[in-house]
């Protein structure tokens, strides 16, 4: 299996001198899902943002699919970033817009920017985006404002913008954390089947841990920047678990 | 729980002398101020009657033949507060991105348009157009320059303030879609600045109104000016018309903005 993502080395530390990622390597191979988990201010988030260069890596790499994203221009980041989705904990739909609209954003890397400014998509584009709600269930929602809809509808919305980018990868930032329980268990379902069916990759960063046993092909575990489990769900025992969140 | 009773007690009968305190105070700044000022109740009340004379006998009737002559300045209010309002909007949407701590460049910058803005907003129309007389003569020119001015440093300071509020979280999801610099503005900031810049720019259409009248006093054209000049020949009847005018345009752009307002947010 050829890996889609490969990091090496990767150290994050912000301006305020908080060391996020210490020293982290991992191979991702294609059409994985990988649940990556550790308590509050691991990490997880800054390792995401990093691959798709919403937070500047402070050394080491990460090959995306052939192209180091740590050394890539402007215009390399913002190919790289179509080719790679990503979906929120807060959702982050742009709440006064449909959620047409909110979808057909997934196209803005596409478009040249003058167009995609000014909000031009073309025939085909709309069409696709219909259909992708369709496919979540969400076509009767299509001409709403994105405000009106609720929590798991809105988080729907988000995966359907980061498919509509047609994406290699998926990035999803604790995306149940503001959900109930039962939507919460919908969302993970819809990913994960959405994922295998079309065969792309995807990075889950998750609080629970019997959340990422269940759906996950393999766990990562993160604590104070350094990977301190890396394996399959079923190697995640609870001395495991101890090392992740332990004390 | 005895001693934190009595605590309690000690902290309520110093917030009561503190109250006691501080309506002093108040009352004897308001004597001390009326000294010097020269204020008194009866000579308020011996000036009332007066006032009550003047209005009545010297205002009413008004004289409404004097409405056509003042259709044309009342028209020039009107366009000076909208020109203002729409040339300051426009200035002030460039200058607030470099005046918004989230979008500006350089903090120099944005404390020095701030700077700027603050000057051009705290000092009042009024002045603005008395020194603006001076370099370019009587006339509507100088009404509009004015409020432009004003315009530039209330609409610049609330349009920055409303890009810092902007939920980031909604810009940064657009940016990782791989959108360039100009889609983010249009798809992610824009939305979220719309029913904001709207808001207060009819606000200070508004505000343009009001002012317009004063500003017209020193020279500024529009319907100030003709109430200036009337007041000036002691025609009151026609200066009475000219007030009602003032009245009835600034209620009414009250309503339309406050309509257009609802509609638009």
């Amino acid at each position: 299996m050829s890996a889609i993502l490969e990091i090496r080395n990767l150290r994050k530390r912000y301006a305020d001198g908080t060391l996020a990622l210490k020293d982290v390597s991992l191979r991702v191979h294609r059409g994985e899902f990988v649940a990556v988990i550790g308590p509050s201010g691991a990490g997880k988030s800054t390792l995401l943002r990093c691959i798709n260069r919403l937070v500047e890596p402070s050394g080491g790499s990460i090959i995306v699919n052939g192209v180091d994203a740590v050394k890539a221009s402007g215009r390399q980041i913002r190919r790289l970033r179509r080719e790679v989705g990503m979906i929120f904990q807060q959702f982050n739909l742009v709440e006064r817009v449909t959620v047409l609209r909110n979808v057909l954003h997934g196209r803005l890397g596409y478009r040249n920017p003058i167009a995609g400014a000014l909000g031009l998509f073309s025939r085909q584009e709309i069409e696709e985006a219909k259909n992708i709600l369709r496919r979540l269930g969400l076509h009767e929602q299509m001409y709403k404002r994105a405000d009106e809809l609720s929590g798991g509808q809105q988080q729907r919305v988000g995966i359907a913008r980061a498919l509509s980018q047609k994406p290699l990868i998926i990035l999803a930032d604790e995306p149940i954390a503001s959900l109930d329980p039962a939507t919460s268990e919908t969302i993970m379902q819809i990913l994960s089947a959405i994922c295998r069916e079309d065969g792309i990759t995807c990075l889950v960063n998750l609080h629970q841990v019997d959340v990422a046993k269940r759906y996950a092909d393999r766990i990562i575990g993160i604590r104070q920047g350094t990977v301190v489990f890396d394996g399959p769900p079923e190697a995640l025992d609870d001395k495991a678990v101890g090392k992740v969140y332990g004390p | 729980m005895k001693r934190s009773g009595q605590l309690l007690e000690d902290l309520q009968k110093r917030k009561k002398r503190q109250i006691w305190l501080a309506a002093a105070g108040i009352v004897l700044i308001t004597a001390w101020s009326a000294r010097e000022t020269d204020f008194s109740v009866v000579s308020v009340v011996r000036g009332f009657g007066e006032i009550v004379r003047f209005i009545g006998q010297d205002f009413f009737p008004p004289d409404f033949s004097a409405f056509r002559s003042l259709i044309g300045p009342a028209v020039d209010t009107i366009c000076i507060s909208f020109v203002a309002m729409v040339v300051g909007a426009v200035l002030s949407l460039l200058l607030s991105f470099f005046a918004a701590a989230t979008t500006s460049p350089y903090r120099w910058l944005q404390a020095s348009v701030r700077a700027v803005c603050s000057v051009l907003r705290n000092i009042p129309a009024l002045i603005w157009a008395l020194l603006l007389v001076a370099a370019y003569g009587l006339g509507t020119l100088v009404g509009t320059l004015a409020l432009i001015l004003t315009s530039v440093g209330t609409l610049t300071r609330a349009y920055a303030e409303i890009l810092e509020e902007i939920d980031m979280g909604q810009v940064e999801a657009v940016r990782a879609t791989g959108a360039s610099w100009p889609q983010v503005i249009a798809h992610a900031v824009l939305p979220q600045f719309f029913p904001g810049f709207v808001g207060w720019s009819l606000y200070k259409l508004e505000l343009n109104m009001r002012a317009s009248t004063l500003i017209g006093m020193v020279g500024g054209g529009g319907l100030g000016f003709s109430i200036q000049k009337g007041l000036k020949l002691f025609q009151f009847q026609e200066v009475c018309v000219a007030i009602l005018m003032v009245i009835v345009l600034v209620l009414t752009t009250e309503f339309i903005t406050g309509k257009l307002r609802e509609r638009l947010i």
